[in-house]
């Protein structure tokens, strides 16, 4: 759907992105990761036509970007990460107006004020309107006309915790809608919730672009977490005897196995829990969260 | 053309809610086309009292052709000192407050987006301008007499100031887009339409400016005639080539 290649983008002598280059499948949720300053709202900036870029090339829907760019567009909506509209029209207006500009049919913008829960609001001027709002009506007015493919940069990071329920939701509801989502965000939480693939970006470059299940597995780490109804340390020894047993480390009633051989230690560990004849009350693989990935990435470099 | 329509629908709503049309209103009617003449009926009635007889009769000398000239060198400068003000901000603020973002991300025209602005702010001026001179010439009639002032003469004399404002308009609109503060294109515009008036002394060059549509404008009995032919076609060339160079800009000029 999107494919970008050797995308470069200085600000002056700030290099902001240094070539990078990702593909983004049709109908995926494409979480884009970075902390702040990586380079997100610069590429997504970029992707939306609406600055220059230095070098590169942008494919989207099978065409090149730069020459198609009016047309490509018209497949396209975009949620900044501060939206500005005309704040003396109100919410009704404003998508009148934006519709207008893509041919879209006016009886149904009170449907999209329903959608974003505007519709009690429609009649207010959007100056007056909080944060929370302008960013359901700035959704409103990316979403409209159903584009194939949506570039939301930073959706909920601004809003308090309820706003930003209610805006993961909604994503959550275009998901089902089969568009193409390119979503920004440093809140790694919202990522794992609502996206299938990830990229990782950090000072304009990319450290990784991974499917979120394929990541998980990869970045899977080697040890399993055991947790006893009483204290197993007369028993560990035993434990230690199997040559796939790296180490094991103890703590009151709960040890981590550290094992070499992750795959061959899942089939034998049970056999060898079970030898010590006591009672396990958990056990499980220890799963990395984004997070942890996410900070290992940016340390390593 | 469809962004041509949702933008000009647009401004209108813009120049009724931030009181554009209002401002204009007061500087190129209230003031000059109403205020004025009233100002210059009632000055020797308020100074008989403090003048000497010889300096008064001074006033006497007033005629319908003299209070509409009168007219015309105020008008001139409220019109440009107002227009530029007003509207500098016509594509500045549009991309330095990142108002674009939207419209351009949803595939607008620069091309719909500028003509829209242009045209809307140029039909509104001539307006203005029409309005302000027939105002002005019911004053004129009315408070004074002699001079061979007409409707046919005052027609003329508008149809110039409203080519010379247009063409002003098409250079506010580019610098507009040039600067990132309006500031910079309103006071340019000014500067650039008080200076080129300095061309007017130079016989031999005066006519091949916009300026001299303004010269003309006061030259009761003959508005118009042939000498006004280059100052017309320069600036019919000059709007085409400052719109022109507004929409390229437009199409280049980073939004976000
Ligand atoms: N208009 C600009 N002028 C100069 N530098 C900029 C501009 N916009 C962004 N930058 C720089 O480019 C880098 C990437 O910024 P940005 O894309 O906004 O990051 P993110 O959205 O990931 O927080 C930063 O170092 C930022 O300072
Ligand atoms: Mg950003």
């Amino acid at each position: 759907m999107i494919k970008v290649v050797d995308l470069k983008k200085n600000y002056g002598r700030v290099e902001a992105l240094k070539s990078i280059s990702f593909e983004v499948e049709k109908g995926s949720v494409f979480g884009f990761i970075g902390r702040n300053g990586a380079g997100k709202t610069t590429t997504m900036n970029i992707l939306t036509g609406l600055i220059k870029f230095n070098d590169g090339k942008i494919i989207i829907k099978g065409k090149d970007f730069q020459e198609n760019k009016q047309e490509v567009l018209k497949s396209i909506g975009y949620l900044p990460e501060t939206p500005t509209f005309y704040d003396y029209m109100n919410a009704y207006e404003y998508l009148r107006f934006i519709g207008e500009i893509i041919s879209y049919e006016g009886k149904n913008v009170s449907k999209l004020l329903e959608m974003v829960k505007l519709a009690k609001h429609k009649k207010k001027r959007i100056g007056a309107y909080s944060r929370g709002m302008k960013q359901r009506l700035a959704l409103a007015a990316a979403f409209m006309g159903n584009p194939e493919i949506l570039f939301l940069d930073e959706p909920a990071s601004a809003l308090d915790p309820e706003g930003r329920m209610e805006m993961l939701e909604l994503i959550e509801g275009l998901k089902n809608e089969k568009i193409t989502i390119f979503l920004s965000t440093h809140i790694l939480n919202d990522a794992e919730r609502v996206c299938n693939k990830i990229c990782i970006i950090d000072e304009g470059k990319i450290l990784l672009t991974e499917n979120l299940s394929q990541l998980y597995k990869s970045y899977i780490q080697p040890i399993f977490d055991v947790e006893f109804e009483e204290d197993p340390t007369d028993k560990i020894d035993l434990l230690k005897k199997p040559e796939w047993v790296e180490n094991i480390k103890e703590n009151g009633r709960k040890i981590s196995i550290y094992v070499k051989d992750l795959d061959y230690a899942k089939k034998e560990i049970l056999k060898e829990l079970s030898k010590l004849n006591t009672s396990v009350v958990s056990y499980q693989i220890r799963k990395s969260t984004l997070e942890d990935i996410f900070m290992r990435m940016v340390k390593q470099k | 053309m469809k962004s041509f329509k949702a933008y000009f629908k647009k401004e209108i709503t813009e120049a009724i809610r931030t009181y554009k049309y209002l401002v204009l209103f007061f500087g190129f009617i209230f003031w000059p086309a109403m205020l004025g003449p009233m100002m210059l009926k009632l000055l020797p009635l308020i100074l008989k009292n403090y003048m000497p007889a010889e300096t008064m009769q001074l006033f006497s000398d007033f005629t319908r052709d003299y209070a509409f000239q009168s007219f015309l060198s105020d008008s001139f400068q409220f019109m440009l000192a107002f227009m530029a003000f007003v509207l500098m901000g016509l594509l500045a603020n549009e991309v330095r407050l990142k108002r674009l973002v939207f419209p351009y991300s949803r595939g607008a025209d620069p091309e719909g987006v500028v003509l829209a602005k242009y045209i809307h702010y140029a039909i509104t001026v001539s307006l203005f301008i029409l309005i302000a001179f027939f105002i002005d010439y019911l004053y004129v009639d009315r408070f004074f007499t002699g001079g061979i002032l007409s409707l046919k003469i005052l027609f003329e004399s508008s149809l110039l100031y409203i080519l010379y404002f247009c063409t002003l308009l098409s250079i506010l609109l580019y610098l507009s887009s040039l600067f990132r503060r309006g500031l910079a294109a309103g006071f340019t515009v000014l500067i650039l339409g008080f200076s080129l008036s300095i061309f007017n002394q130079f016989d031999t060059i005066k006519a091949y400016f916009p300026n001299y549509l303004i010269l003309k404008a006061a030259d009761i009995g003959h508005v118009f005639d042939s000498s006004l032919i280059p100052a017309i076609i320069i600036s019919f060339c000059l709007i085409i080539l400052f719109v022109f160079l507004s929409v390229l800009r437009m199409k280049k000029i980073d939004v976000a």
